[in-house]
């Protein structure tokens, strides 16, 4: 997370330390870092090539695991039988 | 029952508690149930066997507090003191060993760089799902808590009784790992992972 040196509106190919700005990234889109971090990011994000495209390949996971992981159908007679085995041990 | 009780709900206050804050999170903990077993019958017996735990103890509860952390921990506790032995699934590798040879953090890096959004969004069948569990269970623990359910890292560092920087950095490399597997997927696609540019 050096200070880039290049022309503004130009992003750099190489991030000096990718394992660092990565896992900040990952902190950051956590919603761990408030919104300093927010504000960090868009800065990382227009400076930094790789960070640009580390983050949208971020998204693009969290996207698909919250709509392709988190719909296993429960089995319909769970509540109740959950319920039941409360009564009976009342 | 022997243990210590702060304090003391009385039947209605407990009937209230279950159905209002408990019972709502029954999907969640289905989920995570049966991406910790893959199997539906453990997976029925995980919740029901938490759910009763939960009515057990419900006088440590505290009202107010995040009900659903709260069961995700006690879920979590009974899948490794129960289940995991008995799981019909093979062991997969063991946390410890992954991590020792995850530790190196450029390793990760190098093996991820060449994974593009793009090929993640083409992904229309089961990649991800496969892929998530293809992952060792403390991995794939931390990214359904992340993930999939939302869990801040102070939350997950309750849930699993480890340090908010084991969270951040055990969810890193899990991370890692995941888009390894994808990586996998993209190149059985079609698509050249290791050219920035096509055509």
């Amino acid at each position: 997370m050096e200070i880039n040196d290049q022309a503004s509106g130009e992003r750099k190919l190489q991030c000096s330390d990718v394992s660092k700005c990565f896992q900040l990234l990952e902190s950051i889109l956590d919603g761990e870092m408030g919104e300093t971090g927010k504000e960090q990011m868009k800065e990382k994000l227009a400076k930094c090539q790789p960070c640009f495209e580390h983050y949208h390949l971020e998204q693009a996971i969290r996207e698909m695991l919250k709509t392709k992981c988190t719909k296993q159908p429960v089995p319909t007679e769970l509540a109740n039988s959950i319920r039941q085995m409360i009564q009976e041990s009342k | 029952m022997s243990e210590v009780q702060r304090r003391k709900y009385s039947q209605e206050e407990k009937t209230s508690i279950f159905d209002g804050e408990f019972m709502p999170h029954i999907d969640s903990m289905y989920n995570f149930a049966f991406r910790l077993t893959f199997d539906e019958d453990d997976a029925k017996d995980l919740v029901q066997d938490t759910y009763m735990k939960a009515f057990r103890f419900i006088n440590s509860f505290e009202q107010g507090t995040n009900a659903k952390a709260w069961l995700f921990r006690i879920l979590k506790n009974s899948f490794i003191n129960e289940y995991r032995k008995k799981s019909k699934q093979p062991a997969k590798v063991d946390y410890q060993e992954v991590e020792t040879f995850y530790n190196s953090d450029d390793v990760d890096y190098q093996s991820t760089s060449d994974l593009r959004a793009e090929s993640v969004k083409d992904m229309l069948g089961d990649e991800i799902s496969n892929a998530l569990n293809a992952l060792a269970v403390d991995f794939r623990t931390v990214i359904i808590l992340a993930d999939l359910e939302g869990f801040t890292y102070e939350e997950m560092a309750k849930i699993l009784d480890i340090p908010i920087g084991t969270v951040r950095s055990r969810l890193h490399r899990a991370r890692n790992l995941l888009k390894e597997q994808l990586k996998g997927y993209a190149q059985s696609m079609g698509y050249n992972t290791d050219e920035e540019e096509e055509g």
